[in-house]
């Protein structure tokens, strides 16, 4: 064996120190994040196209009457456990390493209560919302047992992304009390104060995913420097995200909102700062620039919500949410998703005109539906075209990817 | 050359990691909008409509002007206190005799509250320019003078004797043993000391002349006028900031690295 496969192969096992012994274990089932996107990158297709015939009237689901809620609810909640999934099942075995891969029937069976998900919720209006509730809330239940090691761990390393689905957890069930009319606080208020809730577990998760990216990326290419990210930008950035949900929630119209928006925009630009390294300069890496987007859209959403704001404009904050929303929860999927399925299926970070192109039209959709209110003229074009565009880096993920997550991983390690 | 070079090779990695500056300032802007919407408009202007005053009064000549002035007055004010306190500092401190002598008479120098130094200065000077700048040397002079004088007498008399034995010219001896220990003292000092003559000069403005940017600002007090007294205020603020973080901070980084 040469030295260089014998590198490759010790990177590879650093992943997991024990793999499960069931036997008979196909390939779409040898590891957590490969089942999930096989079915993520279609149904965020499917979901799009759906919700453009819905809004159009050409198929009739009224949602209980409230299509806009349950639209935002399932772009929110509906995706997030998958995202979540994926990032914990692979993540996790790494960042503690006497934990066994989940794998096998066992995933199987949490990709079914997942899809059993997605059904109740397109079939609301047939199942009630009881059955949407306790499938949805199941599925989250389970990521939080399936992370309890993270949040019980002495050292509380990675204890905050453990609290934050907790907290999740709390803000879904409320929602659906709400919509089960047990509580009376506005669903749309709740689902607000999710995406905060939302942005600061990515945000938690990005911290790590950059780490670990950007510090592989440059070991690879032979950059000799070392990346770190500083949990005080981290935390100033979670504490302005967290101020502007709590003080949205309770005064949604007030200046100071505004000022506060702009803040978290900057206070989130901030991460960025780590970016430019001691020694090398590293932001013409693709995978740098790609990451970086993420914060550049989240910037951009709470800045213009908090501009919009102090003009005392609300319609034009909810186009503007969706540079937080299409644009940074779209692009963190799809860098969790692109990364990790290079990299856990036993290949190099790559990046080509396929990745490039996947954050290109994420970016362009984002752009699109977020400027709506300056070009209102064009909106009804504006609206659906941004939704295809949307979609159209997951088709480019299934042709791209498909056949690696179908496959064993190309360095022969079992994952 | 080079170190003007590596600061500017720095400068836009530097100017990007002040975001979670200003991010912390919005904040603060944010909590100055609650105070507006607690106390009310006259005590307490909200941010928006300052910045709005602020925006007309930076469109207005006559403003510039006053800024002109107290622009003058500082910088006259400074220059000479930096010219003779970074001179003085520096011969004090070779001389054992005269830093231990000094040492009192800038203790009383910086013990004077500037106040009284303004009212000894209008029965001296009259109302008018000299006074300001005067108030401003008295203030800003003792504070570089002290960071002149540590520099010398701090230097390490082991780098000292090691330069003579090597018999290094003497210009080399100033750049490479002296200046750049003297410098990251008296460095910071000239900092300190911009930041006194800038709020001095506003003071002594406010207090004993009829032009400049303190003199507005009792106009604005007189008039209850708090949207333009704030937006003086932000000006004030904003020109020291742009000094300090924008144009000193790098030189001062870059100066004091050997340090670390």
């Amino acid at each position: 064996m040469s030295t260089q496969q014998e590198e490759e192969k010790l990177h590879a096992t650093n992943h997991y120190l024990y793999y499960p012994d069931e036997e008979g274990i196909p390939p779409y089932l040898a590891y957590g994040f490969r089942p999930v996107f096989l079915l993520l990158a279609p149904y965020l297709i499917l979901s799009m196209v759906l919700w453009g015939f819905v809004w159009s009237g050409t198929i009739n689901i009224p949602f209980m009457d409230n299509v806009i809620v349950w639209h935002v609810y399932e772009m929110l909640f509906g995706i997030l456990p998958a995202g979540v999934m994926a990032f914990l099942t692979t993540g996790l075995p790494e960042l503690f390493p006497g934990m066994i891969p989940f794998v096998g029937k066992r995933l199987k069976y949490v990709m079914l209560l997942w899809i059993a998900g997605r059904i109740s919720f397109w079939f609301i209006d047939i199942t009630g919302v009881y059955i949407a509730a306790i499938l949805n809330l199941a599925m989250l239940a389970w990521l939080i047992w399936f992370a309890k090691d993270v949040v019980l761990d002495k050292l509380q390393r990675h204890a905050s992304i453990g609290y934050a689905l907790v907290a999740l957890f709390g803000i879904e069930s409320w929602f659906f009390a709400s919509m089960a009319g047990f509580a009376s606080t506005d669903p749309m208020a709740i689902l607000r104060v999710a995406l905060g809730a939302i942005v600061i577990l990515i945000l938690l998760a990005m911290r790590r995913v950059n780490m670990e990216a950007v510090n592989e990326l440059m070991e690879d290419k032979g950059i000799d420097d070392i990346y770190i990210s500083r949990p005080p930008l981290t935390n100033l950035a979670i504490f302005s995200v967290a101020l502007f949900t709590v003080v949205e929630f309770f005064y949604p119209d007030n200046s100071a909102l505004g000022w506060i928006g702009i803040a978290t925009g900057a206070a989130v630009l901030a991460i960025t700062s780590d970016y430019n390294l001691k020694d090398k300069f590293i932001l013409n890496q693709p995978y740098v620039i790609y990451l970086y987007l993420i914060y550049i859209m989240m910037a951009l959403g709470y800045a213009l919500m908090g501009w919009d704001i102090l003009l005392g404009e609300p319609y034009d904050i909810n186009s503007f949410r969706h540079f937080i929303t299409a644009g940074g929860l779209g692009l963190a999927y799809l860098m969790v998703m692109v990364t990790i399925g290079w990299i856990h299926t036993g290949r190099h970070l790559t990046s080509n005109i396929y990745t490039h192109l996947m954050v290109f039209f994420i970016v362009l959709a984002t752009f699109m539906r977020g400027l709506i209110p300056f070009f209102e003229e064009y909106s009804m074009q504006l609206y659906f075209w941004s939704a295809i565009v949307w979609t159209l880096p997951f088709v480019l993920f299934i042709k791209v990817f498909y056949r690696f997550l179908l496959e064993p991983r190309a360095d022969g390690i079992k994952g | 050359m080079k170190f003007f070079l590596k600061i500017l090779k720095d400068f836009p990695a530097y100017l990007w990691s002040g975001w979670g500056a200003i991010a912390s300032i919005l904040l603060f802007i944010a909590l100055w909008d609650v105070g507006n919407q607690v106390y009310g408009n006259l005590v307490l202007p909200s941010p928006l409509e300052t910045f709005k005053t602020l925006y007309a009064m930076l469109h207005s000549q006559e403003v510039w002007e006053q800024i002109d002035i107290t622009l003058y007055r500082a910088s006259v004010g400074f220059g000479l206190s930096l010219l003779f306190g970074s001179i003085l500092g520096l011969i004090a401190g070779f001389f054992a005799t005269a830093s231990m002598m000094s040492r009192p008479v800038v203790t009383i120098l910086v013990g004077m509250p500037p106040i009284a130094w303004i009212v000894l200065a209008m029965i001296w000077f009259g109302m008018g320019d000299e006074t300001v700048i005067f108030t401003v040397i008295v203030a800003s002079f003792p504070i570089i003078f002290v960071g002149a004088l540590q520099g010398t007498r701090t230097l390490d008399g082991d780098l000292k004797e090691m330069a003579d034995s090597f018999h290094f010219p003497w210009h080399m001896k100033f750049m490479d043993v002296y200046f750049p220990h003297i410098f990251s003292y008296i460095f910071p000092a000239w900092v300190s000391g911009l930041g006194m003559a800038w709020k001095i000069v506003i003071m002594a403005e406010l207090l004993a002349t009829s032009d400049g940017m303190g003199a507005e600002l009792a106009i604005a007090r007189s008039q209850l006028d708090t949207p333009t007294a704030l937006a003086l205020v932000t000006i004030m603020i904003g020109s020291l900031m742009f000094i300090e973080y924008i144009i000193l901070e790098p030189i001062k980084r870059e100066v004091e690295s050997w340090r670390s």
